[in-house]
């Protein structure tokens, strides 16, 4: 990492002045730069934090429709083989890595939720998040999910809009994150202050 | 909180920065052209959710987020993390970003900055193990703090190259080859390594010359 170009080599000798002068700029940058760092896989894709505009959230919601439809019909003919064998084992279901209830805080006490991790992909953990008790918040406002680290909020997975008080809301979420023993989540809204994060409405239920 | 710790990976290991001496094929993000929006404009979208927006915007400055994360905290998990949060934080409050008030980059530089500062404090001061070999102890804060901004807009200004610029550069600068050497190892004639270095470098003193960080 040492070693530094020859400038004329690169450049030559046929250049103007004015010319030699503009590429040694920005030669002395790039040598003062030094290398840009390779970027690990973690960091290949856009990490995704949840809410999408209102055009894509339309894909999305089209794409939802027909996998919810696929996923049903193949739900269909997995119970109707289960019915005619007699039953089975679920051995092969996914397992969460981990797996959450949460409770409303005094902000929303009627508030409930429960929230699974995925196994990785490519160092993104994907996260279900299941939940009831949550209101639409005023000026299309969005409830955010953090991963909190030593007890603080410390990384923002995704955000979502309420459903309604009696309504329930299952919403996919990613932590974009290497994760550590003792990690937790909560639920934030925003404060009137627009701090980040905002209020926590959802908080782990204490084992 | 229940885990099923025989599944879950758990990512503590520290690395220290990996410096790439031979450009790797793959881009993060499809080449730039004329016809490409502004970080302005993407900023604008992003401010209201666009997905697309954000992903060109996250190809634009990822490597960038990521050298400086890695200049400031000298390990490259926590740096990972970091850019993860910057761009969390690009994310929430690109609506805020106002063009009047000076250029996207710069915006850009400074959430991004924060939100690296913010890892720094939550993990402390590093240990002697995360010492860096990136800063020497000879350089002040404020030489320092100039290395991090022209790393970040040298950085930025390589995504703007052609890739077979960008790769010619990348060689020539931090491979240690030659130009007979690079020519060699692309397979190419040495006047078309010459050719594709002098136009990658004149391309970035436009770059360079044009944007105010």
């Amino acid at each position: 990492m040492t070693h530094e170009p020859n400038f004329d080599e690169l450049i030559g000798t046929e250049a103007t002045s004015e010319e030699r002068e503009r590429l040694h700029h920005a030669h002395d940058l790039l040598v003062q730069a030094g290398p840009p760092p390779e970027l690990p896989p973690s960091l290949q894709k856009a990490p995704s934090f949840g809410v999408f505009s209102l055009h894509q959230r339309r894909v999305v919601k089209r794409r939802a429709l027909v996998l919810l439809a696929a996923a049903l019909s193949v739900a269909v003919v997995f119970f109707a083989g289960y019915a005619v064998r007699g039953g089975g084992s679920s051995a092969k279901a996914p397992h969460p890595v981990v797996a959450l209830s949460l409770k409303g805080t005094s902000a929303l006490p009627q508030a409930q939720a429960t929230l699974q991790v995925w196994k990785a992909r490519d160092g993104n953990w994907p996260m279900t998040l299941s939940v009831v008790g949550l209101p639409k918040l005023a000026n299309h406002g969005y409830y955010e999910v953090y991963l909190v680290r030593n007890g603080h909020p410390w990384g923002l997975c995704g955000s979502f809009r309420g459903a309604g008080s009696s309504t329930a809301l299952t919403v996919t979420l990613n932590a974009p994150y290497s994760l550590h023993k003792g990690d937790s989540w909560v639920v934030t809204r925003p404060t009137a202050s627009g701090s980040e994060p905002g209020r926590t409405v959802l908080s782990p239920v204490s084992a | 909180m229940r885990k099923n710790s025989g599944d879950m990976e758990i990512a503590l290991e520290v690395q220290q920065p990996r410096l790439r001496a031979v450009p790797a094929t793959e881009t993060a993000r499809p080449q730039l052209d004329a016809s490409d929006p502004s970080d302005a404009d993407l900023l604008a979208r992003v401010g209201e959710h666009d997905r697309e927006a954000f992903e060109i915007l996250y190809g634009r400055y990822v490597r960038p987020v990521f050298s400086l994360a890695l200049r400031k905290l000298h390990d490259r998990g926590h740096a990972e993390d970091a850019v993860q949060e910057a761009f969390a934080a690009i994310w929430r409050s690109a609506s805020t970003y106002r063009p009047e008030r000076g250029a996207a980059g710069g915006w850009l530089y400074t959430v991004a900055r924060n939100a690296i500062v913010d890892r720094l404090r939550r993990n402390g001061p590093a240990t002697d193990a995360e010492l860096p070999e990136l800063v020497s102890g000879e350089r002040d804060p404020s030489q320092q703090a100039e290395d991090s901004e022209v790393s970040w807009r040298v950085h930025r200004a390589l995504e703007e190259l052609q890739p077979r610029e960008r790769e010619v550069i990348e060689l020539a600068y931090w491979s240690g080859m030659s130009q007979s050497e690079v020519a060699g190892y692309l397979g190419l004639p040495l006047g078309t390594v010459k050719t594709r270095t002098r136009s990658g470098l004149a391309k970035l003193a436009d770059v360079l010359e044009g944007e105010l960080l």
